[in-house]
């Protein structure tokens, strides 16, 4: 074939052209490290990359989200310790007050002590976050839940509170309302509260009683009546007598499903009343037990009544702040096993997005040679060929 | 009269003429469309005398040029499709670049305002977090704008450049049309004005880069040009002229069109392949005004989504949250030929059926039609189109008022201005709406176990606000109650199937028993630490929204990188191919017409030896004619 002298030339500009542009884009990979610089190298690989690079955003904020949620919790964690610990004493103060030994003034002494507690329950229930949150407000965060009015305390805070997203498909509650910790405890055993009649005259007292039956329990206002010391019968609110007997002391009386032990001598005449149980705060519990123990008025029975029955609120309120407890330390655990499991989850997504994006050292190194070696051999050849000309032998 | 002597000077004539082809052919041995001359050399007449025919010596019959036609029309061929692929490719690289910036593509920008929704729910009282919000929300708007502006200044840059082009293919025909007339004067001599051949060759050579050239020779040695589909652009000695026209929905777009008699033009921007001017076209229609449409339509989603979001909840003031988005409003444009005095009014209504693609609104004397412009496909509409009851097409509704005329049409752009009027309009952070609309509250004197999981306004545009009661007459009948004791809503109850009344949704779960009573109630202020909000917003923008609920939006933003990518990656694939083909083609002609400098040193040294050997009879001529004259000299002297 015929070759014409430009062609030649034009050829051979061409072929280092191209060797020069692929050497370009060769050092371009080496130098940034990327093998998938625009989506024209690899529309699909860009496109995976790009939604590998958000789910690993997504993963790192996780991440921040949990340890956000891990602070508060863990301040949440300390303020139920306490609050235990406080409960707790309150408890035993409570004990030593079920002594029918002690003087009224030294029941006072004990009741000076509990309204303390109380103050500082109040003060741990209104505890704050670093950034000056209340931990139990709920959504209501930014106001103090707790206002405490003499012996009552009152709770302003909301009924919900804030998800925080631990996993692309895991939202746990950040928190818990002080309605939920401190205020909306079962009263009672949870089923009714016993109460001693405020006339009564005799000594005898009642325990919280228990459920033996709860198929059985028909839920109303029951009142035990002792027609002499020895005698008992229950009516319910319609005055209808549901059970009646003999009482020695102690004595378990038993009615529609539920059972309650009367122990010491009732006079005739005194009632002893049975009612479904509501809420009771952790607050009103220890209020009342103040009172309890502040009173001049009250006879051993009714005293002794009413502090079983503080006993058993307090023993509800720490179960109660025991469950809380309980949730918290799994949430903590979740938002832990959720972290873990993004930590690795971030580390295979990197690689994959590695493995599309970067660049293959040793590969890429290999081939700038052989295309040196190329632009090499044809800027040789080039340069030597186009010194060939039948002009030169001219003369 | 044939002799030593006029026969050996007419081989000096040849020669010499030779000599001159071959100087010619070493002199233009760089000239672009250069073909090489060759001298073509032919015995001359000879004379008869009465023992034979005498030769007279050697004539120049014709200096011809080494061209193929066949050859060259491949040339132009492949030079065409090289230009329109490279150019598309150098457009589409622009936009794939922008698009593929890593670590700051469109996707991330996006997480990192999900992010900074999930930072402010974390905490939702604190103003910090929110005021990152909004810089984040700011740095989504600035990037989804700067997308905009570069394609747009790209698109500028493509329409100046088809006024460049057209320009040029003008001079151009021009300039063939007047060699075209040169050429068929001095072709009636029957010699070839090879200088003015090449030259028309080069020119049309050049018009191949601009747009895809077809010729057909004239026997006067005029060559016709047609140019796209079939376009004549210049016939014999005339050339038509092209000019750029405004587009008739929108001025600064610009149409090709051939100027005909009169100054009146036809548009023949549909025609136009090839070059230049094809790959410019191509760029518009397959890569900036798709890629405009695409982010407008992101655009649109963010705005729709965030917005309906924030008006579904309450900032920390207390108050129900205002639009975060601005973003601009669907582009309506008249054709500039329409007679009729309609005026169209187009909202955009549902985001999951917008689509990235304009349409066509035509009126047919009786009644309006629709046309997805990008697919020439029609779309049915519903309604009348009066503005009670506008036409409901495509995501969007469509009133007229006024009185149209037959055949006016109309060209709705329903996201290409959105991004251009995206803007944020929340300034204090406080206006963030993170808390829900609604608070609810479980009646205290429900015995059954059933409590709220959920609860939001979906559809800020129906919820009244008020004080509402879920009242369960039965464990699995509900009915919902307003502050005046009017039933709005009732049904029947199952866990976790959300509870919908004038625009909110409320989810229960567990099992209520009769008499139990659920309030619903407009949320307080002193409820900052809501964050409720958030979520339903972070999970509005991770779902998909967008192509009837199959797409979210950011794999539309991923989807619009991969097809931009696609589109580079095969123009740039193409034009590598057609530079080979196109490279291959120029090689095979220049093989043919390309100068050789060792033939022509050949050449110069057969020429020049033939020469000197005519220059010798010469003088063997004188030395003949001495040895004759000496003799009848020696004879007279003898």
């Amino acid at each position: 074939m015929r070759i014409s002298t430009v062609g030649f030339q034009n050829d051979a500009l061409a072929q280092m052209q191209a060797l020069d542009a692929d050497i370009a884009q060769t050092q371009s990979e080496l130098s940034t490290g990327l093998q998938l610089q625009n989506a024209a190298d690899n529309p699909s690989g860009m496109a995976q990359v790009n939604e590998l690079n958000v789910q690993l955003s997504a993963s790192q904020q996780y991440v921040t989200n949990g340890q956000a949620a891990t602070a508060n919790m863990t301040l949440e964690e300390q303020a139920l310790t306490q609050a235990t610990t406080l409960l707790q004493s309150a408890q035993s103060l409570a004990v030593q007050a079920n002594n029918t030994s002690l003087s009224s003034s030294e029941r006072q002494n004990i009741a000076a002590q509990l309204q303390q507690q109380l103050q500082q329950l109040v003060g741990i229930a209104n505890s704050t976050d670093s950034n000056g949150n209340y931990l139990f407000g709920g959504y209501a965060s930014s106001a103090q839940p707790f206002a405490q009015s003499g012996n009552s305390v009152s709770y302003s805070g909301a009924d919900a509170v804030d998800q925080i997203q631990i996993s692309a498909d895991q939202r746990i509650s950040g928190g818990d309302t002080g309605a939920s910790v401190f205020m909306n405890i079962p009263a009672g055993n949870g089923t009714f509260t016993t109460a001693a009649g405020s006339s009564n005259t005799g000594s005898a007292s009642i325990d919280a009683g228990s459920v033996t039956n709860a198929a059985a329990w028909v839920p109303d206002t029951y009142s035990i009546t002792f027609t002499s010391p020895t005698q008992y019968q229950v009516t319910n609110s319609a005055d209808a007598v549901v059970a009646s007997g003999t009482y020695s002391s102690p004595g378990t009386i038993a009615f529609d499903g539920v059972q309650v032990t009367v122990s010491g001598t009732p006079a005739s005449g005194d009632t002893f009343s049975v009612a479904p149980a509501g809420t009771a705060s952790a607050f009103s519990s220890l209020s009342s037990l103040v009172t309890t123990l502040n009173s001049t008025t009250l006879n051993q029975g009714q005293l002794t009544t009413q502090i079983n029955g503080a006993l058993e609120q307090i023993g509800s309120a720490i179960t109660n702040i025991d469950d809380v407890q309980a949730s918290v330390g799994a949430r903590l655990d979740a938002i832990s096993s959720s972290q873990s499991t993004s930590q690795s989850e971030q580390t295979d997504l990197q690689t994959s997005i590695s493995q599309l994006s970067d660049v293959d050292y040793a590969a890429a190194v290999t081939q700038l040679n052989t295309e040196e070696v190329s632009l090499q051999a044809a800027q040789e050849s080039y340069a030597s060929l186009s010194k060939l000309s039948l002009f030169n032998y001219l003369s | 009269m044939a002799d030593l002597l006029s026969t050996s000077v007419s081989g000096l004539l040849a020669f010499q003429e030779a000599l001159d082809t071959t100087s010619q052919n070493v002199a233009n041995v760089d000239t672009t469309g250069y073909s090489v001359e060759t001298t073509n050399l032919s015995e001359a007449q000879g004379q008869i005398l009465g023992n034979g025919y005498v030769g007279g010596g050697v004539d120049v019959s014709s200096i011809t040029r080494a061209y193929d036609e066949l050859l060259a029309q491949q040339v132009r061929s492949s030079q065409a499709s090289y230009s329109s692929f490279n150019t598309l490719a150098t457009q589409a690289a622009q936009i794939d670049n922008m698009l593929s910036a890593s670590g700051t593509g469109l996707t991330a920008t996006l997480q990192n305002f999900v992010n900074a929704l999930q930072t402010v729910a974390n905490s939702p009282s604190s103003t910090a977090q929110r005021q990152a919000l909004l810089s984040d929300a700011q740095a989504l708007t600035q990037q989804l704008q700067s997308y905009d502006s570069q394609i747009s200044q790209a698109d500028a840059g493509v329409e100046s450049q088809i006024s460049t082009s057209v320009t040029q293919i003008n001079t151009l025909a021009s300039n063939i049309a007047t060699l075209n007339q040169q050429i068929a004067a001095n072709t009636g001599s029957g010699q070839s004005p090879n200088q003015l051949l090449d030259q028309r060759d080069a020119d049309i050579d050049q018009l191949s880069q601009y747009v895809n050239v077809n010729t057909v020779a004239d026997s006067n040695g005029a060559m016709d040009v047609f140019i796209g589909n079939g376009q004549p652009l210049v016939l014999g000695d005339n050339a038509q002229q092209l000019t750029t026209t405004p587009d008739p929905y929108d001025a600064s777009d610009l149409n090709i069109a051939l100027v005909g008699s009169g100054g009146s033009t036809a548009d023949i921007t549909s025609e136009i392949s090839g070059g230049t001017l094809g790959g410019l076209l191509a760029a518009k229609s397959q890569v900036l005004d798709p890629a405009q449409n695409a982010v407008g339509l992101i655009s649109v989603g963010i705005a729709s989504i965030v917005n309906q979001q924030q008006q579904s909840g309450m900032d920390l003031t207390g108050a129900q949250g205002q639009a975060m988005f601005s973003v601009g409003a669907v582009e309506t444009l008249p054709d500039a030929n329409n007679t009729g005095s309609a005026a169209l009014t187009v909202t955009r209504t549902n985001l999951s059926a917008l689509t990235s693609d304009d349409y066509q609104l035509q009126y047919t004397g009786s009644a309006w039609q629709l046309t997805d412009a990008t697919t020439g496909q029609a779309v049915a509409m519903t309604g009348t189109g009066t503005s009670a009851d506008p036409f409901q097409a495509a995501g969007l509704s469509i009133s007229v008022t006024g009185t149209p005329a037959s055949g006016d049409s109309y060209l709705i752009r329903p996201t290409a201005g959105a991004t251009a009027g995206l803007a944020v309009q929340l300034t204090n952070p406080a206006q963030i709406a993170a808390a829900s609309l609604i608070q609810t509250a479980a009646g205290t004197d429900n015995t059954g176990t059933a409590t709220v999981s959920a609860a939001g306004v979906t559809d800020p545009g129906t919820w009244v606000a008020g004080n509402y009661t879920i009242s369960f007459t039965s464990p699995t009948a509900y009915q919902v109650l307003n502050s005046a004791d009017a039933v709005v809503a009732s049904g029947t109850y199952a866990s976790g199937t959300p509870i919908a009344f004038n625009g909110a949704q409320v989810t229960l779960s567990g099992t209520p028993a009769a008499g139990d009573t659920f309030t619903v109630s407009p949320n307080s202020q002193a409820n900052s630490g809501d964050n409720s909000n958030m979520f339903a917003m972070i999970d509005a923008l991770s779902g998909s929204a967008l192509d009837g609920g199959t797409t979210s939006l950011s794999s539309a933003a991923n989807n619009l990188v991969s097809q931009v990518g696609v589109v580079t990656q095969q123009a740039q694939a193409n034009a590598s191919a057609q530079q080979t083909v196109n490279q291959s083609a120029v090689d095979a002609r220049s093989s043919v017409s390309g100068v050789n400098l060792d033939e022509e040193a050949a050449n110069l040294l057969q020429y020049q030896q033939a020469y000197q050997a005519c220059a010798q009879m010469i003088q063997t001529s004188g030395t003949v004619f001495n040895s004759l004259i000496t003799a009848i000299t020696d004879g007279n002297t003898a």
